[in-house]
């Protein structure tokens, strides 16, 4: 049986209680944002940036891992193929993850979902959509939620460019850098409708595998994505006929 | 590096990534809107987190898969997400102390 699209029955919506329900919702998984804020900020100036440069790579670009992958491309003359196709192709799962996101969007003005998705990272991204299969309707809560993520991570890195110390070991000791993936591996459990995810899901685990192994780096996230998604619809096709 | 071409730099970055942002919301406006492509994002939307989760804990290697494994049955147990990541962390931390 196919799933049955769900309308929501009252709209999209972005109001000031929603991204109050997103920041207090987000508030758990701050500390490994500002432990990798701190590290990117270290790192950053082992790399050469000077401290203001760094605060202003996570205030603009909000994007973790590739503002890591810049650092090592960070050198003269600069690399500016490598740089643009490495920050294209670490975050172009951005835009499966918008486009997951189109019910909650309906009906809202441009302005409104343009501008919330200055905000949208993995994190607020997938405690959002555990929160819709709760009934959440509020794209305020993926702004609430981005926001509190941005202040954190740009906070840490400014402390992480200025203070310096701490390492990844250090980090990996107390494996903190294993937070974000239990939070990931925790959301599915939540987002699991049943046996009916079975089959995408696992389609979605090998082909991101693949790409690791066959592909150039940073390309797992799409392909295992797109893979689980068409996977899903061609068994629904062929459940139905 | 100069400090132009630093800015020139992180404005490029910025560009690229804030199009990613707003390019799924802005290329799915162009797909009329069907039960079939509900159901696709549905399915996406589960299947962008599987593609994060295990490459992440492959490479991680057996802290990762404890970590995961004593997060994802403990969601299950307790039906709350943060205790269950917090006994993920602590048994991986553990792990890594004792075993790895």
């Amino acid at each position: 049986m196919p799933p049955a699209a769900e309308p929501s029955p009252h709209g999209a919506a972005l109001t000031w209680a929603g991204c109050w329900r997103g920041a207090r919702a987000i508030l758990a998984v701050l500390p490994p944002v500002f432990v990798f804020g701190v590290a990117f900020g270290i790192a950053a100036r082992g790399h050469g940036l000077e401290g203001w440069i760094a605060a202003l790579m996570s205030a603009l670009v909000f994007a973790g891992a590739s503002q890591f992958a810049a650092l090592d491309l960070w050198t003269k003359p600069i690399p500016w193929l490598p740089l643009l196709v490495a920050t294209f192709a670490i975050n172009a799962r951005h835009i499966l993850l918008g486009a997951s996101l189109r019910a909650l969007c309906r009906g809202l003005p441009a302005w409104k979902v343009y501008g919330s998705m200055t905000l949208l990272s993995d994190l607020n991204w997938a405690a959002l959509i555990a929160a819709e299969r709760r009934g959440e309707r509020d794209l305020g809560y993926l702004v609430g939620a981005g926001a509190l993520m941005w202040l954190t991570w740009v906070t840490a890195s400014v402390i992480g460019a200025v203070a310096g110390g701490l390492t990844l070991d250090d980090v990996k000791t107390y494996a903190l850098d294993l937070v974000l993936v239990t939070f990931f591996a925790t959301t599915l459990v939540g987002l699991r409708r049943g046996r009916i995810d079975d089959l995408p899901w696992l389609v979605a685990g090998l082909a991101a595998m693949g790409a690791v192994w066959f592909l150039p780096p940073n390309w797992h996230v799409l392909a295992g994505g797109l893979a689980g998604g068409i996977a899903g619809l061609v068994r629904d096709e062929m459940t139905r006929s | 590096m100069s400090t132009v071409d630093a800015l020139l730099i992180i404005f490029a970055m910025t560009l690229i990534t804030y199009a990613t942002r707003a390019g799924g919301i802005f290329l799915v406006g162009f797909v009329p809107m069907s039960a079939r492509v509900e159901a696709f994002l549905r399915y996406l939307a589960g299947s962008v987190l599987v593609a994060i989760v295990v490459p992440a804990t492959v490479r991680g290697g057996a802290a990762a898969y404890v970590a995961v494994a004593v997060a994802v049955v403990g969601t299950l147990v307790l039906r709350k997400a943060l205790p269950a990541i917090a006994l993920g962390i602590l048994a991986a931390a553990l792990w890594r102390a004792y075993m790895g």
